[in-house]
C-alpha cells in the first residue's frame, strides 16, 4: 500500500472553518488567524463533469470533480483519465494554482 | 410598497442585426409609450460587459441623450446575470426611499456578434478565479450542481430534458422568444454534450436583447409587494448545500415577508433557469415542494399555462434567450405582463393575482425574488 503525500490545509482560530489552499485568509470570515495541517488528500467524489468547451488554456475534454476531503473539506479538482463515479474514492494533490485527483492506489 | 409596474417594453431576443443602445432604446421607447411619455427622474441601467465596440462604458449617458431623459439622475448597475434584478430592486427601492417618482428601468446585453471563446471568459467573471484556473467555466460548475442534485435524489438527465421540452413549449407562444420551435425529450437527450450531464439544450443561448419598464410611485395591476436579496460563497466549494441555492432561499423568504404572504399565494412564477436543472433547483428553493420533487410538478403538468401553478410562461432563460443583463428584468416583466392580462398567446390560464420572479447572478452567489400582485385583487 502506497503512502498518499500530503496536502496542505488550514484551520481558522476565529471561526474554525477548515479550508485551502492554506495560504490564504479563511474564506468564511477573512481571519488571517489560521493554522496550517496537513491531510492525506483522500476523500470522496460528490460531484463531477466532463467540460467541452473548458475555460481557456485547458484542451477538452477537460474533466473536474468535486471532492469531500477528511473534515467536510471541498475541493474542484481536475481529474486525468476516466472521471470516476459519485461515490468513488480519490487522492488529491496541489499542483500549482489547481488541484488534481487520481484514483486512491489502494482502491 | 408604493411602487408600482406602470408599463413594460420588450422588444424580441435573439440573434438581432442591431448595437446594444438600439437594443435597449427599442425596449425604451415601449415602455415609455406605454405611460404616454409621462416624465422620468430616474434611469437605472444595467449591462455586464464592460467594454466593446457599442459604448457600454458611456451607456448611461448615451441612453439619457437618445431618450431625452438628461434632466434624469441615473445609476448603472451590473450583477452578471442577476443585473436585471437588482436594476429593478435599486430603482423600486430608490422610489419607496428617495425623492423620485417615476423610474426607467433598462436591462440590455449584445452578445452574438462575439466569439463564444470571448462570452465564456466574460461570463467567467462571475466565477471564482480559483475554480476559472482549475478550468471549470459557467456551464461547468453549473454541470456541477446538476451531477450533486442528480446524485442526491437519484435521478437522470431526464430531470434536464424534462425542464428543456417544458421551457421550449412556452417559448413558442412568445414572440419575443430567441426560440420559436418546441423540442422533444429526445431532441434534448441526443443534443450536443456540452459540459455533462448539461447539453446543448439544457443550457441558455447567448443572445441580444433588452428589456424596460417604467416603475411608478403608487399602485396598479402590478404593483411591488415584496423584494428580497440573498448572497451565498462565490467558490462552490464552501457552499454548505449544492443541490439547492441558499441565495434563493434566503431572497425568497426575505421577500414573502415582506410581501407578508407565503408562496401558496402565488399564482404564478418565472424563474432563471440559465440551466434546466436549475428550474427544478428553484422551485423547491422557493418552497413549492420538497427537495428532489420538482420533477413530478413538471411532468404532472402542473407547471404548464393552465396548471395549477404555471412556471416560466415566457419560456424562460432556456427558451427566451438569455441576454445576460436583460434576463432579471424580463422575468420580472412577464410577471407584470401575466398581472396586466397583457400577456398575450403566452398569458396563463387564470389572470394571476400575485406572480413572483426570480433571478440567478452567476451560480447562484447574488440572488433576487420579486413579488408584484394585482392592487385590490
Amino acid at each position: 500500500m502506497t503512502t498518499a503525500p500530503a496536502l496542505d490545509l488550514a484551520r481558522c482560530e476565529s471561526c474554525h472553518t477548515r479550508f485551502l489552499p492554506a495560504d490564504g485568509p479563511c474564506p468564511k470570515c477573512g481571519s488571517t488567524h489560521c493554522v496550517p495541517y496537513s491531510s492525506s488528500g483522500v476523500g470522496k467524489v460528490l460531484a463531477s463533469t466532463e467540460l467541452l468547451y473548458p475555460a481557456a488554456g485547458w484542451s477538452a475534454p477537460h474533466r473536474l470533480v468535486l471532492v469531500e476531503l477528511a473534515d467536510a473539506v471541498r475541493v474542484l479538482a481536475i481529474v486525468e483519465g476516466s472521471l470516476p463515479a459519485a461515490g468513488a474514492v480519490v487522492e488529491v494533490h496541489r499542483d500549482g494554482d489547481v488541484y488534481r485527483a487520481r484514483p486512491e492506489p489502494s482502491a | 410598497m408604493t411602487v408600482h409596474v406602470a408599463s413594460v417594453g420588450m422588444g424580441r431576443f435573439g440573434k438581432r442585426s442591431e448595437g446594444l443602445i438600439a437594443l435597449a432604446t427599442e425596449a425604451a421607447n415601449l415602455a415609455l409609450e406605454g405611460v404616454g411619455r409621462k416624465p422620468i427622474d430616474l434611469l437605472v441601467v444595467g449591462t455586464m460587459f464592460s467594454s466593446g465596440p457599442y459604448g457600454r462604458e458611456a451607456i448611461l449617458p448615451r441612453l439619457a441623450g437618445v431618450l431625452g431623459l438628461e434632466s434624469a439622475s441615473g445609476f448603472r448597475v451590473d450583477s452578471s446575470s442577476g443585473t436585471g434584478g437588482m436594476a429593478f430592486h435599486a430603482a423600486a427601492l430608490a422610489l419607496e426611499t428617495g425623492g423620485f417618482d417615476r423610474a426607467l428601468v433598462i436591462g440590455a446585453e449584445k452578445m452574438t456578434d462575439r466569439s463564444t471563446a470571448e462570452n465564456t471568459k466574460d461570463l467567467s467573471a462571475s466565477l471564482h478565479m480559483s475554480e476559472v484556473a482549475a478550468g471549470a467555466t459557467m456551464p461547468g460548475l453549473a454541470a456541477i450542481v446538476a451531477s450533486r442534485y442528480l446524485q442526491r435524489h437519484h435521478l437522470t438527465s431526464h430531470v434536464c430534458d424534462v425542464s428543456t421540452v417544458h421551457a421550449r413549449a412556452m417559448a413558442a407562444a412568445n414572440p419575443n422568444a430567441h426560440f420559436q420551435k418546441a423540442v422533444t425529450l429526445e431532441e434534448a437527450a441526443t443534443s450536443r454534450p456540452v459540459a455533462l450531464p448539461l447539453r446543448l439544450l439544457h443550457c441558455s443561448a447567448m443572445s441580444d436583447g433588452a428589456t424596460a419598464v417604467v416603475l411608478e410611485k403608487g399602485k396598479g395591476p402590478a404593483t411591488v409587494l415584496g423584494l428580497g436579496q440573498g448572497f451565498d460563497a462565490l467558490r462552490i466549494v464552501d457552499r454548505e448545500d449544492l443541490t439547492s441555492f441558499a441565495a434563493t432561499r434566503v431572497a425568497a423568504r426575505r421577500a414573502y415577508e415582506a410581501a407578508h404572504l407565503t408562496r401558496k399565494e402565488v399564482n404564478v412564477i418565472e424563474l432563471h433557469d440559465a440551466f434546466s436543472p436549475f428550474s427544478m433547483i428553484t422551485l423547491e428553493d422557493l418552497g413549492v415542494c420538497g427537495p428532489g420533487e420538482a420533477l413530478g410538478w413538471f411532468e404532472k403538468g402542473w407547471v404548464g399555462l393552465n396548471g395549477r401553478l404555471p412556471v416560466n410562461p415566457s419560456g424562460g432563460v432556456v427558451g427566451r434567450g438569455h441576454p445576460v443583463a436583460a434576463s432579471g428584468l424580463a422575468e420580472i416583466a412577464e410577471v407584470a405582463l401575466q398581472l396586466r392580462g397583457e400577456a398575450g398567446a403566452h398569458s396563463i390560464g387564470n389572470r394571476p393575482k400575485v406572480g413572483l420572479a426570480q433571478t440567478i447572478s452567476g451560480i447562484g452567489s447574488h440572488n433576487f425574488v420579486t413579488l408584484l400582485g394585482r392592487e385590490g385583487a
